[in-house]
């Protein structure tokens, strides 16, 4: 049987996604993402001198400040910044400048459900619009379960709280396609085939948990695509920033 | 420490040079008088009280929340207003994540006199149970881009979002009658803050030896500057605040004639302000239309509705024929404005939604609730009574249709007086059949 979901979406329908770029004028690099409501804005600064204390020198390191709508910093939030920062490190090539810090300030404008990864996306378009080194972008999606066992893509913050379990993945997406040359199916399959992230919350049977893997990476690949030709359109008339 | 010396952006002899002799001969770096200032802009999110400012290069985001606390002992019958300002570290390298820094404390007191010391919101509503009870407002202020004069934009941001601010309504119930029953906005429609005046802030910079006055600065001017001066005054006349910590030292004819640009700048930015909420407002109103999730067939609407309205014709009054067309003629010209207007607004927050062509419907919804009142004087009781009526209303043609309908939460004043073709078929017999449901109803 069919859930129905608010606006007639279907179970495999995103909603509209819009990721802009150059939004601040002191930032670096700075980038607004949005997933229907769900808007996020993030900004990098980078990379500066010096690393923090207890980091490793000999590669670069990056500092993630998560800011929520209202309320002091919390666990929450502390949370979101490990699971970025980790999350970053592993798509960064931190050999290219190392005894420096970048940082990421991302703050939260509106939740209305996969907020993770609407702060995944637009953090990526940060760091490009920064010019930071990078191996790869990510492309992250939030799968829900409901009781019966159907899986949802991209949840709503109503249907969050509804469901019984829902997952966070997050893909690497093969940065060959930002260019106009294409890349040969061979390297773009093996890339897409890891999963750098994944967060889950409630219970669910392991076999439903693949399954939604399953589901989100058949949508990885539609959603990559997407979110390049957004940065592409940008790129195009974008003049160089100074420092 | 050396790391930040490192980091830190510090402004050269020559570009501060630049500046202070560009200003001999009135002229500003980005092209302004002295006395102008940036593009402002204002725009709104999706919730009720959240705000974005953009002036020049500077954008501010305002949220306003609220909650129900105990008031402070020596003020048992007054809520409360209370301001936090997040200078964010993406707004400027400089900022530090952590214990705000002097400016952010300055600039949090600033807003705060402006607005709670000047009593331009009234805390006396807020009082629910008194002693007990009241509710506590909470405005974040998030600094999002430094690009010069924070005080001003987050004045703005702040007075924003205050103005679009809908707080939940609460009533007493209970066994004792002393506990709140806090209504969700589904069930009653979340009142407004009650604002006696908009008090604005304007901020003056003196820069160089013969103390050369100009407003609004930038990020590159406050770097130059001597000396700031901040006004908060409204239209009314008054001074709200003052601000001149420190700096150069200026003539008093000086802050005069300061005061005398301060007091027009803030009539200039109340309208901007009243405008963008008075946008915004209709916008929302129109938006307030709720839709059913499930797929709906416009034509079957349409078609269901006209045998509703067949079977109901038989028990037409003439007379009240005669008073809906006078009616209905005043307002046929809005109709196609109405129409227009209403599509436009349906289109854009969601583009994915197949059912743009709902409006159609829902207008028809709406003026069906216009129906119910033959009067076009809009009051606040009888808005509550049409509502009541509107959706007994709905629940009957659900029952005689068994596909879901669309729900009107009926708030807008403007869907009373919009007017669609359709409905000249509908109004003498819902007429009719309001007057039996209100008679059956309104026992």
């Amino acid at each position: 049987m069919d859930i129905e979901r608010a606006g007639g979406r279907g179970a495999n329908q995103l909603r509209p996604i819009d990721c802009s770029r150059d939004v601040l004028s002191r930032a670096h690099g700075s980038a607004s993402c949005s997933h229907g409501e769900t808007r996020v804005l993030a900004a990098v600064f980078g990379p500066k001198a010096g690393t923090k204390k207890n980091e490793n020198p000999e590669k670069a390191c990056i500092e993630v400040i998560w800011k929520a709508k209202t309320g002091l910093i919390g666990k929450i939030e502390k949370e979101f910044e490990m699971i970025l920062k980790r999350t970053l490190q592993n798509i960064c090539l931190l050999t290219v400048h190392p005894n420096t810090t970048t940082s990421i300030v991302v703050q939260v404008v509106h939740d209305d459900g996969s907020l993770l990864p609407c702060a995944i996306h637009a953090t990526c378009a940060a760091l490009v619009d920064a010019g930071i080194p990078l191996k790869s972008l990510a492309v992250s999606l939030c799968c829900c379960l409901n009781e019966s066992g159907q899986i949802l893509l991209d949840p709503s913050k109503l249907e969050e709280q509804k469901m019984k379990a829902f997952v966070c993945l997050v893909f690497p997406s093969s940065v060959h396609s930002i260019t106009p040359e294409e890349s040969t199916p061979a390297t773009t399959k093996s890339t897409e085939q890891e999963i750098i992230t994944s967060l889950t919350h409630g219970i669910m049977a392991v076999d439903d948990y693949f399954h939604c893997v399953d589901q989100g990476r058949a949508a990885i690949t539609l959603l990559s695509n997407i979110l390049k030709k957004k940065m592409r359109s940008q790129s195009a008339d974008n003049s160089s920033k100074a420092a | 420490m050396e790391q930040r010396l490192a980091n830190s952006w510090r402004m050269t002899v020559n570009e501060k040079n630049f500046i202070q002799t560009a200003l001999l001969s009135d002229l500003r770096t980005d092209g302004r008088g002295p006395f102008d200032y940036r593009n402002l802009t204002i725009q709104f999110g999706s919730e009720d009280g959240s705000s974005e400012v953009q002036l020049g290069q500077t954008r501010i985001m305002g949220f306003v929340t609220s909650q129900l606390v105990q008031p402070y002992r020596d003020r048992p019958n007054e809520g409360t207003l209370a301001i936090f300002t997040e200078f964010s570290p993406m707004a400027d390298p400089s900022f530090e994540v952590g214990r705000p820094g002097e400016s952010a404390v300055e600039l949090g007191r600033i807003v705060d006199r402006g607005l709670r010391e000047s009593r331009a919101i009234d805390t006396e509503s807020l009082c629910v149970v008194a002693g007990k009870w009241v509710w506590s407002i909470r405005i974040d202020l998030h600094i999002l881009d430094n690009g010069g004069n924070l005080v001003d934009a987050a004045n703005i941001a702040a007075l924003a979002a205050l103005l679009t601010f809908r707080r939940p309504e609460c009533t007493l119930g209970g066994e004792d009658g002393q506990e709140v029953i806090i209504h969700p906005p589904e069930v009653r429609e979340p009142l407004a803050l009650i604002v006696h005046h908009l008090p604005i802030a304007v901020t003056f910079a003196f820069i160089g030896n013969e103390s050369r006055v100009i407003i609004d600065p930038s990020h590159f001017e406050e770097a130059v500057m001597g000396g700031k001066l901040t006004a908060t005054l409204n239209t009314n006349g008054d001074i709200c605040a003052i601000q001149k910590a420190g700096g150069e030292g200026v003539m008093q004819s000086v802050v005069m004639q300061c005061l005398r640009i301060a007091s027009v700048k803030a009539a200039d930015v109340t309208g901007k302000i009243k405008k963008a909420v008075e946008s915004y407002k209709t916008i929302r109103d129109l938006k307030n239309i709720k839709r059913h999730p499930d797929s709906v067939d416009i034509n079957n609407i349409s078609k269901d509705m006209e045998k509703s309205k067949l079977e109901l014709e038989k028990t037409i009054d003439s007379q009240t024929n005669d008073m809906e067309i006078e009616s209905h003629s005043s307002k046929k010209d809005e109709s196609s404005w109405r129409h227009s207007k209403h599509k436009a607004v349906i289109g854009r927050p969601s583009s994915w939604d197949p059912y743009t062509k709902v409006a159609d419907a829902d207008e028809l919804k709406a003026t069906l609730a216009s129906r119910a009142v033959a009067t076009p004087d809009l009051k606040t009781d009888v808005m509550s009574h049409e509502k009541q009526e509107l959706n007994v209303l709905v629940d009957t043609l659900r029952d005689a249709d068994p596909s879901p309908l669309l729900l009107v939460a009926a708030e807008a004043r403007e869907e009373k007086n919009k007017a669609k073709t359709l409905l000249d078929a509908v109004k003498p017999k819902h007429k009719r059949k309001k007057k039996n449901l209100s008679n059956s109803n309104g026992s």
